[in-house]
This record gives structure tokens, C-alpha cells and sequence, in this order.
């Protein structure tokens, strides 16, 4: 009895072991992935500033240099993790980490301000508080509070979203809508991974969700690309 | 609740009007202009000669009155502003 139980003991740690390696082998596979979101960023930013040329809309800007920002942000993280991969490439230093999130960060910012500022030019103003969280600096690191403040802009985005899907009830935007609730599912985890210091699972949860739901923002996009509309030269 | 138009909105719906309206083929009047577009005179007159100056509107000297008729170049225009307000709507934005 005792010996089956040595080799249930083994077993397991073997199970285990195997476990682990297949999350590091993941990490690093889900490193490159950050690249996707970069691809997307960067396609859905390239489409709104044909939008700014052609009709000088200000949505579109403010949506075209959210993008930017995310775009940069992941290309920091996509760098990061090659670094990771390649030790000699020391690209781990905690300013270049921050330095991307403070990207990603703005990027949110933008995407909310987007909706903000729709909504104040719109006059429904119930809906356009911004409720800031409460953060306590006090211990808190840099990367923590910029996580959390990400958190919430792609709430408030979800928001917004779903509540123009009311009224135009457009499948793309309640897709939209999705999408955003799965990056802000992203940087929540981001943020508990921060917390609790744990680079392993919920690292891996953060950038599969961020990517699930980058690519769901891809759609519009691809009507673009799929449509064949011309969106060259301004009119 | 009452939503402002945008600039490119406004623009947008008289060329719409300019397109729609003009089943004779003869271009469109001020006075229907005005009335689907909902803005003032003067500010009509304004947008107007912007719209006719930017060469999206053909001005039409008619016997009293001129007339206006949608230019290829305020199709395009219209065909780029419906695709691109297709995307600002799906994130739930307005152009």
C-alpha cells in the first residue's frame, strides 16, 4: 500500500513537473503572441487615420491614436518576452516593463476618453462619469496601479459599448463590446498576477484573453480588407 | 435625448439630401436643402459655398435661382463617410 502510494507520489510529480514545463513552454510561445496583438493595434490605428483623412473625424483620431499607444505598448511587452527567450538580449529591465504598460495605460485612456467625449458632446451625461478607483499608493508598485487604471478604462469602454449597442443593436459593435470585456478580463488578471507576483498561469490567462479579444476589434477591420473598400487618398 | 451633429454629419446629410433629392436631374434648391438639413440660412449659404469651393457640390445657375447637384467627388465622399461610419459605430462611437 505504501509502495503504490510511493509511485502515486512520483507519478504526480512527474504530472507535475511535465505541468510546469508545458506552462514555461506556453509563456514563451504566448510572448510571441503580444506580436498579434501589435498586428492588430497597428491595422485597426492605420484604418482610423484613413477615416481622420478622409472625413476629419475626431472619434477616429482620438480611436487612431489609442491604437498607437496599445500598438507600441504590446510591441514593448512582445520585446520584453524575446528577451526572455534570449538571455543574452537583456531587455527585462523593470523601466522598459513599465514604460509598456504606461503605453497600454494611454492607449485605454484614449479609448475611453473616446466614449467620453461622445458622450459629453451627446448631452447624456449619466452615463459619462468616469469613475476613477480608489487607488492606495502606499506599497503599491507602478505596474500594479497602471494594470488596475487599465482595468477600469476598458470597463468604462465596455460599457459605453454595450450601451451604444442598445440603440444601433449592430452585431459588430455588441461584438466590440465583447472583445473589450475580454481585454479588460486580460488586465485584470494582469493586475492579480502583479499582486500575487505569479508569472506562471495567470500571466497565460491575461494574454490569451488580451488576444481573444484583440482579435474580436479585428473585425471592422477585415470588412475593410474582405469589402474591398478604397480607403486611399483623402476626398 | 437630443444629439448635436458633427460638422462631417451636417455635411454628410446635405450631400445626402443633394443625391436623394434631385429626381429631375435639375440639382436641388436652397429651400429644400434647408428644410431637410434643419440649419439657418446663413449658415446654409456658408456651408454651401464651402461644399461647392471644396468641389463636392455643383453649383447650377438656373433662370432665378441656383440649384445643386452631388459632384463624383461628394459620392466618394459619401461612400468613404458611410464605411468609415460603419467602423466608428462598431466601437460604439460616432464620427
Amino acid at each position: 500500500m505504501a509502495e503504490f502510494g510511493h509511485h502515486a507520489f512520483i507519478r504526480e510529480s512527474g504530472f507535475a513537473a511535465r505541468t510546469l514545463a508545458a506552462i514555461a513552454g506556453m509563456e514563451q510561445v504566448t510572448d510571441i503572441l503580444q506580436f498579434i496583438g501589435v498586428f492588430v493595434s497597428f491595422s485597426i490605428a492605420y484604418v482610423s487615420y484613413r477615416g481622420v483623412r478622409q472625413t476629419q473625424s475626431s472619434s477616429l483620431l482620438r480611436l487612431a491614436t489609442a491604437f498607437v499607444f496599445l500598438g507600441f505598448g504590446f510591441l514593448i511587452e512582445g520585446f520584453v518576452g524575446l528577451g526572455q527567450l534570449f538571455p543574452s538580449v537583456s531587455l527585462t529591465a523593470t523601466a522598459v516593463v513599465v514604460g509598456g504598460l504606461l503605453l497600454e495605460t494611454t492607449g485605454y485612456f484614449f479609448l475611453a476618453f473616446s466614449h467620453a467625449v461622445d458622450v459629453v458632446l451627446s448631452k447624456k451625461m449619466g452615463t459619462a462619469l468616469l469613475v476613477f478607483p480608489i487607488i492606495s499608493l502606499s506599497g503599491a508598485q507602478l505596474a500594479d496601479v497602471l494594470s488596475i487604471l487599465s482595468f477600469y478604462f476598458v470597463l468604462y469602454g465596455v460599457v459605453e459599448t454595450l450601451y451604444s449597442y442598445s440603440h444601433s443593436r449592430k452585431p459588430d459593435t455588441l461584438l466590440i463590446a465583447l472583445g473589450l470585456s475580454l481585454i479588460g478580463s486580460g488586465t485584470f488578471f494582469q493586475w492579480l498576477s502583479f499582486l500575487y507576483q505569479d508569472v506562471g498561469v495567470l500571466s497565460l490567462l491575461q494574454i490569451i484573453l488580451q488576444e481573444m479579444g484583440l482579435l474580436m476589434l479585428f473585425t471592422p477591420v477585415l470588412r475593410f480588407a474582405v469589402g474591398g473598400v478604397k480607403v486611399d487618398g483623402p476626398v | 435625448m437630443a444629439q448635436y451633429r458633427t460638422q462631417v454629419k451636417i455635411i454628410a446629410d446635405v450631400l445626402s439630401t443633394a443625391r436623394d433629392s434631385n429626381t429631375a436631374g435639375v440639382g436641388v434648391g436652397v429651400t429644400t436643402l434647408l428644410r431637410k438639413g434643419n440649419m439657418s440660412y446663413n449658415r446654409m449659404s456658408k456651408l454651401l459655398s464651402e461644399l461647392v469651393g471644396s468641389g463636392l457640390l455643383l453649383e447650377v445657375n438656373g433662370e432665378k435661382i441656383s440649384k445643386y447637384r452631388i459632384s463624383d467627388k461628394g459620392m466618394q465622399f459619401l461612400a468613404a463617410y458611410s464605411s468609415f461610419e460603419d467602423f466608428a459605430q462598431s466601437f460604439g462611437l460616432r464620427l
